[in-house]
């Protein structure tokens, strides 16, 4: 990732444009519901967008108790998200089918790392940072967490936005955090988590999404997973419109990652065809959308299953995470 | 289908396409055909009825295939089809309101039953309706018809009403105006169109299941909206409402003149609206928006989009986004390429820059949605808009800037408007003269919201409670005031142009020479702008009794000029401040009574005793709209969704009042009072016959405080100044009492521009006709709601 290729200097007319933007709740809400409305692919499409989702999985696990043997099954499954023999019927077994990213907290980062490396992957190790989920610790050791994470091994890492900033409308003193971050992050692509569910409205949703991607986000992701509400389609149909729009302007093209709740092969098509109808099939690709997901790929799984056998499948004869 | 099988997974998931478009079946509604042998047949007393030997209409599917065909109804059809309706009006409006609101609830849980049906048949014939909305109209109606009683008491159904819509109306706005008539207790003949043909045929089946009682609800079907014009000259008819194309309005109006039907029109398809992006709207969803609005394949309504000039480039970028994953849009037919085509070509040629989806296919029945930027009032694009997802642009410099822009049209159906200015909204709401203005969204219809098209977009009010009066008269008033006639051989050119008699006065006894009156212009007693006067005749025949002016077409120019002028102002004002000015006016009365009274005596030959009662009554009358102005008031509206939905009553503008000949100072202060009180200016003409009474109020209005030119009264030749008033634009409404063939006339000429009328033909015998003496409230109500237009804001909220 050029480091900051896109990193635009605030100045005066980027933080006006900033203050007069509006987004009408409603008209949100309503397209959301149409979107949500559209019909879903079937058959071969349906199976087709499913791996499509697979590949832009980060597999997930950011909990208390994560210790090397769940992150070693975590990170072999991402490397076979779907078993070989399923993919083999689909003709798919030789293109490469494995999740995004394997995603997990920054003292884990060091494990992933050395487990990947172990089954010769090349999979990207991602890490939450900066305080993750509440990001009310001081700037330097936010800072900080971010250096070790990128010292033992992740090239992704997302951080978190403080949204004491952003909730008391100090844009420009956002924009110089995550610049902070940015430049920390050296090579490693950022992720700019702006946990809209603390946002309040729409309109701080679309204010953040634009500052973030100023300061150099390689990605924007909704939520941690931590807070009350997540990932909603209606969020993410104010950030999609961010980012175009920031194409719009710049001409560069940032990501968008929706996390927390996502958990059936029916939600994830419905994500695909929301980014499809709002960005573009341009987006649909590991490179410009993620989904932060831990319990999404059993359920991918079970359709493909179905998709090829005709059967439903029973939990336990799928290969477990 | 045959790349279906050989696009590989792998394929897909490079590409990521979408799948074929699943096909939905239509195998209920293809069963429902079926057993009738794909030919349906009038809805007549409850059944199926296939009379021998008549046309028939062949329909054709969304697909362009052969459906069903439909019977072409011939006199004798007409003529059962209205017995059974009179018969089924009987049975209905005896029942109570309770039961016929049973029966509108009873038949929601029929389409629960077979809303698959109902909703194949729909999709089959584009009618564009689910049966959710269906669902939505029948609760909202059997609610009214619960309550009629209850909430408007002394109001009673008309009788037999037909309901008439062109070929691309959607079955909503057919049951728009079927519903509320039912739930009134009216009984119904619709004449269907094309598209809602079959699902009303369905519809009238299920409703009876439902207990409808047979006759009340009918389908005649037929090749067009003449049939309408057929079933409108059955003498059985009540009254005749209409939605749908401008052109079939038109010509069902002509068709109609002279029947002694009233006929109401609601040209709603075809209508230009504005679609305004003020720079404080959310841009992205005001694009999305209209998008969605304006590239639809079936649109009802031609959008405009105005946007404001500082943030025309971000709109256009946005465009420019947006547009680029869209499709070609299929077109209703290859004539439609044609006429696309040129109007892109002529739009270019003007200067007109072309932002399109893709390229056009060089011929076929599909075409890119396609912006046009650059574009004038002027451009023809504008004015008489082609077929086809064409949306015009243009922009506008300030607030002010966008509503005399919106307002420049024709046409006053509705307007969306976009901006998260709430004080802006509401200012714009106000200022645009259009039935429906919606906040921050565009197309939304629901039972509650009334339509009342303003300017050429129609005639009266549907949806509402505003829109159930339409289908009830005041149980006090006595018969209908138009009688049932056939229409007259007459030469509309020739109506009214009769030269003026020649006036020698042979008396040469100058102390008795008759007094010369004068009348009321722009604020001014003047005499006729043609200097000419006409002799008032002594009740009796005893002979010439006064001179009045001989007022014409450039009396009623002056008079509306006046009129325009203040107007604006005097809706302005605050309502306490129009209530003291027509106090005022009520105690000038009191002040004059004595001269009027003598004039009223001296006039009709009533006695003196006589002359001042009507008097009393008729200063009761005008403190009685003093205390309306006021009361008169719109409403906050029980939308489903969340927000703010509201009307508001609002002045026609001008309205003309040729006056009956009864109580001469009483009906002239009721009419005038309820048109003032509610906003608008008049032009009045007294009675030919008694003009009198109305001159000598002249110096009563001469003291009054109200704004010079509010109040108009032109004297003359009723049929001379009919005509003025019937061809002058501006003039939005015609109270008329008068002749058969004046009622004739006005009914055949004021089409466009499209005037709302209140026709009343009075006959020689003062006995018949209104009772102005009557001060019911149900008639008072019926008086002020004539002279006022509803307009309804839906402010959409999260």
């Amino acid at each position: 990732m050029g480091v900051t290729s896109h990193m635009k200097q605030s100045c005066i007319s980027d933080l006006e444009y900033i203050s007069k933007i509006k987004v009408n709740t409603q008209t949100v809400l309503k397209r959301a519901q149409h979107i949500q409305g559209q019909k879903i692919p079937t058959k071969q499409w349906q199976a087709a967008w499913l791996l499509k989702a697979v590949t832009c999985i980060d597999l997930t696990t950011l909990a208390g108790d994560d210790t090397p043997s769940n992150i070693q099954r975590l990170c072999l499954k991402a490397i076979q998200p779907v078993e070989y023999k399923l993919l083999k019927k689909m003709d798919m077994h030789d293109k490469e089918v494995t999740t995004a990213a394997v995603c997990v907290y920054p003292s884990r980062v060091a494990d992933a790392a050395k487990l990947l490396e172990a089954a010769k992957s090349t999979l990207p190790v991602a890490s939450v940072a900066t305080g993750f989920p509440a990001g009310q610790t001081p700037l330097e050791t936010r800072l900080q967490e971010v250096r070790m994470a990128v010292a033992d091994g992740a090239t992704e890492i997302d951080i978190v936005i403080n949204r004491t900033l952003a909730l008391t409308g100090q844009w420009e003193a956002m924009f110089d955090e995550i610049r902070q971050f940015r430049m920390v992050c050296g090579n490693a692509h950022m992720k700019t988590i702006l946990a809209v569910g603390e946002l309040g409205t729409f309109t701080n949703v679309y204010k953040a999404s634009m500052v973030a991607m100023m300061a150099g986000s390689d990605f924007i992701k909704t939520s941690t997973g931590k807070e009350a509400i997540n990932a909603t389609y209606s969020v993410a149909i104010v950030m999609a419109r961010a980012i175009r729009n920031y194409y719009l302007f710049t001409g560069y093209k940032v990501g968008f990652k929706p996390a927390g709740g996502i958990r059936t092969a029916q939600e994830c098509l419905v994500w695909l065809n929301l980014i499809k109808e709002e960005l573009g099939n341009d987006w649909l690709c590991p490179h410009l959308f993620r989904l932060g997901a831990s319990s999404l790929l059993t359920d991918i799984e079970r359709q493909l299953y179905h998709h090829v056998t005709g059967q439903y499948a029973a939990y336990d004869e799928l290969p477990m995470a | 289908m045959a790349g279906s099988t050989t696009k590989t997974v792998y394929d897909i998931f490079q590409s990521m396409e979408f799948g074929p478009a699943p096909t939905s079946s239509t195998s209920t509604a293809q069963a429902w055909l079926d057993h009738h042998s794909y030919a349906l047949g009038l809805f007549i007393d409850g059944k199926f009825v296939r009379p021998a030997d008549r046309k028939s209409r062949s329909l054709l599917d969304s697909k362009g295939a052969s459906m069903c065909s439909i019977v072409c109804a011939e006199d004798d059809d007409i003529s059962q089809c209205a017995s059974s309706a009179v018969n089924g009006f009987k049975v209905w409006s005896s029942m109570n309101c309770h039961q016929r609101a049973k029966v509108l609830l009873k038949l929601v849980s029929i389409l629960g039953l077979h809303g698959k049906c109902v909703s194949e048949l729909c999709e089959l014939c584009e009618a564009s309706c689910s049966p959710s909305t269906l669902v939505r109209l029948l609760q909202y109606y059997s609610s009214w018809a619960q309550l009629r009683d209850t909430l408007m008491t002394n109001w009673k159904p008309l009788g037999v009403v037909v309901v008439v819509v062109s070929d691309d109306s959607s079955l909503f706005t057919l049951f728009l105006k079927v519903f509320p008539a039912l739930a009134m207790g009216n009984s119904v003949i619709i004449v269907p169109g094309h598209c809602t043909a079959p699902p009303a045929l369905l519809l009238a089946q299920l409703f009876m299941g439902a207990g409808l009682p047979a006759g009340a609800f009918n389908v005649l079907t037929g090749t067009d909206v003449s049939l309408g014009a057929k079933v409108a000259q059955n003498p059985s008819i009540s009254y005749v409402t209409y939605s749908g194309n401008k052109q079939d309005a038109v010509n069902l109006r002509k068709a109609t003149a002279g029947m002694g039907v009233p006929v109401s029109v609601s040209p709603c398809i075809g209508a230009t609206c504005p679609f305004i992006i003020f720079e404080s709207a959310d841009i992205d969803s005001a694009v999305d928006e209209v998008i969605e609005a304006a590239f639809k394949k079936k649109k009802e309504i031609h959008w405009v989009l105005f946007v404001q000039e500082s943030v025309l480039d971000r709109v256009v970028a946005c465009f420019k986004l947006r547009m680029v994953r869209m499709k070609c849009v299929g077109l209703q037919s290859t004539a439609d390429r044609v006429l696309v085509d040129a109007a892109v070509k002529e739009a270019q040629q003007q200067g007109a820059m072309l932002i399109q989806a893709c390229t056009a296919p060089p011929s076929g029945a599909l075409y890119p949605p396609t912006l046009l930027w650059r574009t004038a009032p002027a451009s023809p694009c504008v004015v008489s808009p082609s077929p086809g997802p064409l949306l015009p642009l243009m922009t506008f410099r300030s607030n002010t800037e966008a509503v005399t822009l919106g307002n420049h049209s024709p046409h006053g159906l509705a307007a969306s408007i976009w901006t998260e200015d709430l004080t802006l909204a509401l200012e714009t709401a106000q200022s645009l003269s259009v039935g429906s203005v919606w906040v921050n969204s565009h197309s939304v219809r629901d039972p509650c919201l009334p339509v009342s098209g303003y300017k050429g977009s129609g005639t009266c009010t549907d949806g509402g409670q505003e829109g159930l009066y339409q289908f009830l008269h005041p149980s006090s008033s006595s018969s209908p005031s138009l009688p049932r006639s056939s229409p007259l051989p007459m030469d509309y050119t020739k109506f009214g142009t009769g030269a003026s008699p020649v006036i020698i006065p042979d008396e040469s006894d100058s102390a008795s020479a008759p007094k010369s009156y004068l009348h009321f212009v722009g604020g001014k007693a003047c005499k006729s702008v043609s200097g000419c006067s006409v002799a008032v005749q002594q009740p009796g025949g005893g002979g010439v009794l006064a001179y009045c002016p001989d007022g014409g077409r450039k009396d009623v120019r002056n008079a509306v000029e006046a009129a325009i002028k203040v107007q604006p102002a005097w809706i302005k004002k605050s309502l306490s401040a129009r209530a003291q000015s027509l106090n005022s006016l009520a105690k000038g009365l009191e002040a004059n009574s004595q001269d009027i009274a003598a004039s009223v005596c001296v006039q009709t030959g009533l006695s003196m005793d006589k002359a001042e009662k009507e008097l009393e009554l008729s200063i009761a009358r005008l403190s009685d709209w003093a205390a309306y102005c006021d009361k008169i008031q719109g409403a906050t509206l029980p939308m489903p969704q969340s927000g703010s939905a509201l009307s508001f009553p609002e002045a026609l503008g001008v309205v003309g009042i040729i006056l009956p000949d009864k109580n001469p100072i009483l009906s002239l202060v009721t009419l005038l009072g309820a048109a003032v009180a509610t906003g608008n200016a008049v032009i009045m003409v007294p009675s030919e016959k008694y003009p009198l009474p109305a001159l000598v109020f002249i110096q009563v209005l001469l003291a009054s405080d109200l704004p010079a030119g509010l109040v108009n009264i032109i004297s003359g030749r009723k049929d001379q100044l009919t005509v003025a008033l019937a061809n002058h634009s501006v003039i939005k409404a015609i109270w008329y009492w008068g002749s058969a063939e004046g009622c004739q006339y006005l009914q055949y000429t004021c089409i466009s521009p499209l005037k709302t009328l209140r026709l009343s033909c009075q006959n020689d015998d003062d006995d018949e006709g209104k009772d102005w003496t009557q001060s019911h409230p149900s008639l008072l109500e019926e008086t002020w709601r004539n002279a006022v237009q509803w307009k309804s804001v839906w402010i959409p909220t999260a």
